[in-house]
């Protein structure tokens, strides 16, 4: 299978004054295309800001990380933010909707950053939120949606824009057992239908049973 | 479906309240500039209208007459022929004046005066004598017998209409001495004027002090507006070359620079004190554009973490603090331009100035009135200071990190 992420001796030192707080110490990971990885581990053993290097939304104080062939370690402020448009997809633990904007606004924002077309966005984001069962939703605002569906409508954001890999962040820990499994049914059906890789960090070991390949993280390294 | 202007839009209505009174604040600020602007353009229409009514848009005269002491040396002979020349070039009204330095005696009294033999066209001779004219009558044209005095100098003289008034020219080259009736008695905002004025008709002036001749020549084009003078400067030259030698053609910024130099600031003025209202407005923008940044941060994080480059997070910031101002700026401009046509009937501001207003060429009613220009530059203002508002918080969005804006607490 082909390699859509990797990453190599990946570390992330906090530093707060003079106090340093190691994250990660040489995390080597690859991510190849169509799979469904579940980084695990407990709070503080670096699986948040693991993606968030891999995402390019932080950057490591050293190794490297490779995204679609492209070094991306060393990239400037503009450089992350075209990468993170065009290729990488996010879901956030808190759904992180955009309050003023309705499902299908929302599931349609990267689109518009992206500067598509009115009838491609709406295509797009209709498409995906109809995957996620959110379509009869579509023109509610976030206040008007329950946890669980305003995380499938985060799932379809990141959906819609088509990237390479689709990263999140504790997706299912803001939700109650029942709607955090019904989530991961739905990303999990995406990724065998439609082949979109996923990345998500969980430490709930109900969810773990459905991945194609765990990644453990004890303080900051991956667990043997 | 919604863009990124729509999200702009949506955004600051969130806060309703703040949005609104800062929106008012602009919206105050175009409503006072326009209200402002278009008293200042009644106001220059009016002095205008006043001055130019009194001295001409263009005036001939003999060239270098401010150098000249003698009352000959400042003639314009054969003025009747200058006049039809000017005639044959321009269909503007003409004025031709006599000034003359003259002792006028009553019975037992008398007084040093410029007297003014002229010959006006009707409507101008006709607000002349409805702005001035106290009592009796002015000289018609031709007329070889009346006299309208000041009335201070009447009563100095201790004349009244129908009495006889001597007027004294000596060392001129007419018949240097002649006796007139009291026809008229005219009020002039300013006493010095009126203590020292005395009016005869063009022909009785030349036949005391200079035949044929006169002292300047007016022209009074059917201007209403400051903003029409501009089109003086297209015909004076060629007037000017049709004069001859001798003679030169003035306008009335040349004849009352001290006058045209008060107008030159007036706007300028104006326009300072419009920057003071739109700089606190502006204020009021960057406090409610900020504050919505400090709220909105962990939003702008994710906008930020999904990819959203620095230009596109200022382009956002930007058009809030734009369209806030121009959603004030469009609601105090439309009820400035209500209140403005609404008073553009014209209203009296005796009351605020009082008589005293007319001796400095204040107009006695304005007319509330924008020009062309007033609108653009109100608005453009409006929308310098979005921008200069949005500045600030707009550089500070665009440094956001995305994770540290999405962990943060307002």
């Amino acid at each position: 299978m082909k390699s859509v992420l990797q990453v190599k001796e990946l570390t992330k030192v906090y530093r707060v004054d003079t106090v340093e707080t190691p994250a990660l110490r040489g995390v080597s990971l690859e991510v190849h295309s169509g799979e469904f990885i579940a980084l695990a581990g407990p709070s503080g053993s670096g699986k948040s800001t693991l993606l968030h290097l891999m995402g390019g939304l932080d950057k490591p104080t050293s190794g490297e990380v490779w995204l679609g062939g492209q070094r991306i370690d060393g990239f400037s402020k503009v450089q992350l933010s075209n990468l993170r448009l065009w290729n990488v997809g996010f879901v956030f633990q808190a759904y992180n909707l955009i309050p003023v904007l309705t499902a299908l606004e929302n599931a349609a924002f990267v689109l518009e950053l992206r500067g598509e077309p009115r009838e491609v966005r709406e295509t797009k984001a209709l498409q995906a939120l109809e995957t996620l069962g959110m379509k009869d939703f579509a023109h509610r605002r976030p206040n008007q949606l329950s946890g669980g569906q305003q995380q499938r409508v985060a799932v379809a954001r990141a959906l819609a824009a088509r990237p390479q890999i689709i990263l999140a962040d504790e997706p299912t820990a803001n939700l109650d057992s029942k709607t955090g499994l019904a989530l991961i049914e739905h990303m999990r059906t995406l990724n065998r239908e439609q082949g979109v890789t996923f990345v998500f960090s969980t430490h709930d070991p109900r969810l773990l049973e459905r991945v194609d390949r765990i990644v453990r993280l004890e303080d900051g390294q991956i667990a043997a | 479906m919604f863009n990124l202007f729509s999200l702009s839009w949506r955004n600051i209505w969130r806060h309703r309240g703040r949005s609104l009174m800062t929106a008012g604040a602009v919206g105050l600020a175009v409503f006072f500039t326009l209200i402002y602007l278009s008293f200042l353009g009644a106001m220059e229409n009016g002095i205008y209208n006043n001055l130019t009514a009194s001295v001409g848009h263009l005036q001939v005269r003999v060239e270098g007459y401010r150098e000249k002491r003698e009352f000959r040396d400042l003639l314009i002979p054969n003025a009747a022929q200058v006049e039809a020349r000017l005639a044959t070039q321009t269909q503007a009204s003409r004025v031709v004046a006599l000034e003359i330095p003259a002792l006028v005696a009553g019975e037992t009294r008398s007084r040093g005066v410029l007297l003014i033999g002229d010959q006006q066209p009707p409507e101008l001779r006709e607000r002349f004598a409805k702005q001035y004219l106290a009592e009796g009558q002015l000289p018609e044209a031709g007329d070889l017998e009346g006299i309208a005095l000041g009335a201070s100098l009447a009563r100095a003289l201790k004349v009244g209409l129908g009495d006889p008034v001597y007027v004294y020219a000596p060392g001129t080259e007419g018949r240097g001495a002649g006796a007139y009736r009291l026809i008229g008695l005219l009020r002039f905002p300013d006493p010095a004027v009126e203590a020292r004025s005395a009016y005869l008709a063009l022909a009785a002036a030349q036949e005391l002090a200079a035949p044929g001749s006169a002292t300047r020549i007016e022209l009074h084009f059917p201007f209403t507006r400051y903003s029409q003078d501009a089109q003086l400067a297209a015909v004076q030259p060629a007037l000017a070359a049709s004069l001859g030698p001798g003679l030169s053609l003035e306008s009335w910024r040349e004849a009352s620079p001290a006058i045209a130099q008060i107008f030159n600031l007036l706007t300028p003025l104006v326009l300072i004190f419009a920057a003071i209202f739109f700089g606190l407005a502006g204020l009021l923008v960057v406090n409610t554009i900020y504050l919505g940044l400090l709220e909105h941060t962990r939003e702008l994080g994710v906008i930020v973490a999904l990819g959203a480059g620095p230009g596109q997070v200022t382009r956002m910031v930007v058009l809030e603090s734009l369209l806030l101002c121009s959603s004030g700026a469009l609601v105090g401009g439309l009820l400035g331009l209500l209140t403005i046509a609404a008073l553009s009937g014209g209203f009296s501001l005796e009351a605020l100035y009082g008589e005293v207003g007319g001796a400095f060429g204040l107009p006695e009613k304005v007319y509330l009135s924008l020009r062309a220009w007033d609108i653009p530059i109100t608005l453009a203002y409006a929308l310098l200071t979005g921008l200069l508002a949005a500045w600030w918080p707009a550089r500070v969005a665009a440094r956001l990190e995305p994770i540290e804006a999405m962990r943060f607490t307002a």
